[in-house]
């Protein structure tokens, strides 16, 4: 499912397309300096792939059961990606009526990134459904999960898989050099005139995964990103996220709310300490 | 010749006919097969030498030579891996785990399977290194040569991988003199049914 984000202009898209598209290769971003994939070698590494999130799963999940979400939590991410730097990812979290428990939280993880914690999203009190849309970063053919929390503590998980390759190693673009120039500037969008109790939010930031080789100094581009970001609405959790390097350049986070009068404010942090605040109109009447 | 058996003569003509475009359609297919089997993967698109370092797109397809250098398919590098005697590089690239990733990051780095006895020197096969790195290799060769570079060298990554052809290369301007690329790297290495093991990167 393809949800273009609004900010994102045409022209920003074709420079994105222009400077990084590989020469060549079908798969977006298949030749950028790391991703060692191809067709042959991932056939070969279906067979194994739940091998990774066997090995992963203890170190996030210790000592938890996981069960399957079933219909409370559905995942959609494209098959195959356009750009592995930009993968849209959408979740929806509901749970069935009379279901007396609460969402707490919903992690998403993408089994092939080094750093495979892509971010964990604390929803405020009282949440019975929750949606999300964001766009991550693929290193290389990998399942996506979401793991919901409900309030008695299970975990619920759906997966699907993404072939794409290259997206945490994508180098810089003119569109970095901008990002940093209005480091942590925010938009905010509220849909609630289209119908839709939602609303988003752009935080500027180059958001440095650390596996990006800077042309310059031919080494690797140490991280530096968005680790910590939390929407409130008058003063009450909408959701707070706690991200890793995996999270897209100028993360934008697209998400359900109950629109009112109530300002948002959005405080974002990053892994040099820096602070980001602003605040928005809620959107409603 | 009566007109029934005019009409079953003809018949008989059409039916042969449609056999031999069918027999001939098939013998294509066979032949096209048949030259897929054969030809290298990316070989027909294979493009020429360029006169410097590969600078991007690593992951295409790549030249059928090296100047200078040997290019081996995967049964001549299983013979000289067999015979013994040559250092099997591997240039695999693999980023380190990033300076400032937040306390308590879960970091893993993607197992790797290499050829028995190859040294794994990650990031050296980029168009162009730092002095950290480009010092990295060097060691990394004297190590494996055990500083005569008269010792036999065979460099690889995967198949259509730039970092491989780059970094012979690189290993001809270092002045090895018995420098062989190659190409098909651990994927040919897989599909011979050859073994690989599991590596770790050269300290």
């Amino acid at each position: 499912m393809m949800r273009r984000s609004p900010f994102r202009t045409a022209g920003r898209a074709c420079l994105v397309a222009l400077a990084l598209c590989a020469p060549a290769t079908g798969a977006a971003r298949a030749a950028g300096p790391d991703p060692m994939q191809d067709a042959a070698g991932e056939t070969r590494k279906e067979a194994t792939r739940e091998t990774t999130w066997a090995a992963i799963r203890l170190d996030l999940f210790p000592g938890r059961d996981i069960g399957e979400a079933g219909a409370i939590v559905q995942l959609d991410a494209p098959d195959r990606a356009e750009d592995a730097a930009l993968v849209p990812i959408s979740i929806q979290l509901a749970l069935p009526a009379g279901d007396p428990r609460t969402l707490k939280a919903v992690t998403l993880i993408v089994d092939e990134n080094p750093a495979p914690m892509a971010g964990r999203f604390t929803l405020g009190d009282g949440r019975r459904d929750f949606s999300l849309s964001l766009r991550v970063r693929v290193n290389s053919y990998s399942f996506v999960r979401a793991v919901a929390e409900t309030s008695d503590g299970a975990l619920l998980m759906t997966k699907a898989y993404v072939k794409a390759a290259g997206g945490c190693s994508a180098p810089a673009t003119k569109d970095t050099a901008d990002s940093i120039a209005r480091l942590g500037e925010m938009r905010f969008r509220s849909f609630a005139e289209t119908g839709r109790p939602e609303a988003q939010v752009q935080i500027r930031h180059p958001n440095f995964s650390g596996l990006q080789m800077d042309e310059t100094t031919r080494g690797y581009t140490p991280a530096w990103f968005v680790r910590e970001v939390e929407v409130k609405q008058g003063g009450k959790l909408i959701f707070a996220m706690e991200g890793g390097i995996s999270i897209s350049e100028d993360p934008t986070f697209r998400f359900s709310y109950t629109p009112s009068p109530d300002q948002v404010t959005v405080r974002a942090e990053d892994t040099e300490g820096k602070v980001f605040t602003s605040t928005f109109p809620g959107g409603g009447s | 010749m009566t007109q029934a058996r005019a009409r079953v003569a003809r018949r008989r003509a059409e039916s042969l006919r449609a056999v031999l475009s069918i027999a001939l359609f098939l013998s294509l297919l066979l032949a096209l097969g048949l030259l897929a089997a054969r030809a290298p993967a990316g070989a027909a698109d294979a493009p020429p030498e360029p006169p410097d370092y590969r600078l991007d797109g690593y992951r295409t397809p790549t030249p059928a030579t090296l100047a200078g250098a040997k290019v081996l398919e995967t049964a001549a590098a299983a013979e000289v891996w067999r015979a013994g005697g040559a250092a099997f590089i591997d240039v695999l690239p693999r980023p380190p785990r990033p300076a400032g990733l937040p306390e308590g990051t879960l970091w893993r780095d993607a197992p790797h399977a290499s050829i028995p006895g190859a040294i794994w020197l990650p990031n050296v096969g980029f168009g162009a290194l730092n002095p950290d790195t480009e010092a990295y290799f060097r060691a990394g060769l004297q190590a494996a040569s055990r500083g005569d570079v008269n010792t036999p060298l065979v460099i690889f990554c995967q198949r259509q991988c730039w970092m491989s052809w780059n970094a012979a290369k690189r290993a001809l301007e270092y002045g090895y003199r018995d420098v062989a690329w190659f190409p098909e790297g651990t994927d040919g290495w897989a599909e011979a049914d050859l073994p690989l093991v599991p590596v770790t990167p050269r300290p």
